[in-house]
């Protein structure tokens, strides 16, 4: 696991550092005549990071690959709650605050673990609506609201 | 004014009712973030930051930023207390930092001296808390003195150290650590140039015109990362959790663990000061330094409470030495003060030598608050010991999500845009397959809240010698900066290249 990600990420750090280096020769030069003008220190950076990148796939690919346990990952828990927040995020400023932090809190739980529904309903709720009243009612703030229609 | 006349000042900030209910709620949630595994007192201090933010917003921003710093800051030293809590009870440390309690707490636990262990961790801490903050009276005022003499090039040469020390220390491969001190300055130079007022990497993308927010990378790296963790990696279920009977500990127990105390409280301060060592060496150190002296060094492991005493007060001393740097200099040494900085800045505050003048009522309020702290810690602890005890059963299928919501809520209440959002779900996942593979994201908070002063302070410092780069060398003290700096990369290589163990900083 770790090599290939290894391999993957001194590739994509190189690639990375390409762009950089050619966006910051893209930035025009000093403004107001001093040496250095705003293209310098993303240059360098540039420049420093593409070595590394290097540097690291040269190590990886020179280093002996380890045998690692396989680790028992919990894929699809970790896939549902994952999309639900990208919903939740996608649908906050239509459905507002409440209705949203409600049903992703439902779904997180029992995909955490099954059961318990009334707790889940009431705990999910809570939080939802307390946070929403605490926030904009007690201290001013500003939470979308429901605009559907 | 003197030091004592500021410092009375301080209490006086630090005194108004609000600030002590900070102070208190602060070193509350700092103790249940250290007990809870899977929240360390950095995605603590993080996740908060949104919540001061918007229960502060109604103040006028200098008090505001002095209630916000007060009670993150009680989160940072509430979690070195809390940490050792789980590592006596469960063997399970809630931080990397209370490891080696573990080794000889849980034996203590075993023997039915759970409650003396809890209680000597907690009379360790604070005596250790008290010292440092000391140390931090006798040395704001001299060191910020000194600081103001820096110019534009010894403050980015200081800053480069800064940064070459937390990446040098930081995980087992320096090349990984590197890159992503590097890849967090890469992701600071995003945005509206402050010299020039170009935009940078911006691809005509209105989002990215402020760059991108230091908040929402700090709570998805850390808070979202460490969660998806939790739920990827199924833990096996809690293990039975050790009875505490008895909360006072003996005067046997307290004779025996004095030394170790002070000895850690002192050893822990010095290694806090310096940049990139941080609390988990100064408790793996401080162990070391009692089995040294320990007249009996075979009973280390089988629960000894010099090995409870030492390394759990050198650990507070730790975080309390770490804020020296932090405020006198404007230079976090470790994630957490990289995250307490990037804190004060939002609120418009510089930390560094210039916040004793500009703003005794943070900086000082700030230290007289950790006293306050301190003693809250010692009081609530020795009798609330069976509750946070309790915090540790938590089901994680309440915590986890209600943590992502947490972090959605703060972000989005600072931010106002889903983008951010997106940008936080994105960091979380990154967050937790850097930390996977060993690449530490400590070092890319920090440059990322580093990055912009230390492009400032190079083109400033190049504008004043006419782009003649030797004025970094030139200047003696911007030449010391650089060579220890140096000296911080290559020592581990050579060390490593000699075949000699390094002990490296976990993440804390």
């Amino acid at each position: 696991m770790t090599k290939t990600f290894d391999k993957i990420t001194g590739i994509v750090f190189l690639l990375i550092s390409i762009l950089f280096i050619y966006e910051s020769l893209q930035i025009s030069g000093s403004a107001y005549g001093s040496a250095v003008g705003p293209k310098t220190f993303p240059l360098i950076l540039g420049i420093i990071l593409g070595l590394l990148s290097l540097r690291l796939l040269y190590e990886t690919f020179n280093s002996k690959s380890e045998q690692k346990g396989k680790s028992n990952l919990d894929i699809k828990r970790f896939g549902i709650i994952l999309l639900s927040a990208i919903v939740y995020v996608f649908l906050l400023e239509i459905l507002g605050y409440v209705i949203t932090t409600f049903i992703f809190l439902v779904v997180a739980f029992q995909v955490m673990e099954k059961g318990k529904i009334t707790k889940t309903l009431i705990i999910a709720a809570v939080f939802a609506v307390g946070v929403y009243v605490m926030y904009v009612n007690l201290l001013g703030g500003n939470l979308p609201k429901f605009s559907l229609f | 004014m003197n030091t004592f006349q500021f410092l009375i000042d301080g209490f006086a900030t630090a005194l108004q009712w609000h600030n002590i209910l900070f102070a208190l709620v602060g070193v509350i949630i700092g103790t249940a973030v250290g007990v809870l595994p899977g929240i360390g007192p950095m995605s603590g201090v993080a996740l908060l930051i949104p919540v001061t933010a918007s229960l502060t917003s109604g103040m006028p921003t200098d008090a505001a930023a002095a209630s916000s710093i007060i009670l993150l800051a009680g989160v940072y030293y509430g979690a070195m207390y809390g940490g050792s809590t789980t590592s006596i009870l469960l063997n399970t440390p809630g931080e990397s930092s209370s490891v080696v309690t573990a080794l000889d707490g849980y034996q203590m636990a075993q023997q039915g001296r759970a409650g003396a262990a809890l209680s000597i961790a907690a009379i360790g801490s604070f005596v250790a808390g008290i010292i440092s903050l000391i140390g931090l009276v006798l040395l704001a005022e001299p060191l910020s003195n000194i600081a103001l003499e820096f110019g534009p090039a010894e403050y980015f040469s200081l800053m480069l150290l800064g940064l070459c020390a937390v990446s040098g220390l930081a995980g087992k491969s320096m090349t990984k650590a590197l890159m992503m001190t590097i890849f967090g300055l890469v992701l600071g130079t995003i945005g509206i140039d402050a010299v020039s007022g170009i935009a940078r990497f911006t691809y005509d993308l209105p989002v990215l015109y402020g760059g991108l927010e230091f908040l929402t990378i700090a709570v998805g790296l850390f808070a979202l990362g460490e969660v998806f963790k939790t739920i990827l990696e199924r833990e096996a279920d809690a293990q039975p959790i050790a009875k505490i009977n008895r909360i006072l500990p003996t005067k046997q127990d307290l004779k025996d663990s004095a030394k170790p105390i002070t000895r850690g409280s002192l050893l822990g301060f010095f290694i806090g000061v310096l940049p990139g060592a941080g609390a988990t060496l100064a408790s793996f150190f401080s162990y070391i330094t009692e089995k040294k002296f320990s007249k009996k060094p075979d009973s280390f492991g089988k629960g000894n409470i010099a090995g409870v005493a030492g390394p759990e007060s050198a650990n507070n001393a730790a975080s309390g030495g770490a804020m020296i740097p932090l405020l006198t200099l404007g230079i976090p040494g470790s994630g957490t003060t990289a995250i307490l900085m990037g804190a004060l800045i939002m609120y418009n505050v510089q930390p560094g030598p210039l916040l004793f003048d500009d703003h005794p009522q943070i900086a000082w309020g700030l230290i007289a608050s950790m006293f306050i702290g301190n003693v809250a810690l010692l009081v609530l602890n020795m009798p609330l010991v069976k509750v946070f005890a309790k915090v540790i059963q938590t089901p994680q299928k309440y915590l986890l999500p209600i943590i992502i919501a947490i972090s959605f809520f703060g972000v989005y209440a600072v931010q106002y845009s889903t983008f951010d959002l997106y940008l936080l779900l994105a960091c979380g996942v990154l967050g937790y397959l850097f930390s996977k593979n060993d690449y530490p994201v400590a070092p890319l908070v920090l440059a990322l809240v580093l990055g912009p002063m230390l492009e400032n302070n190079m083109r400033r410092a190049l504008t004043i010698s006419n782009g003649e780069w030797n004025i970094f060398v030139t200047s003696p003290l911007s030449l010391i900066f650089l060579v220890i700096a140096m000296a911080w990369i290559l020592v581990p290589l050579i060390l490593k290249f000699t075949g000699r163990k390094v002990i490296v900083n976990e993440e804390e």
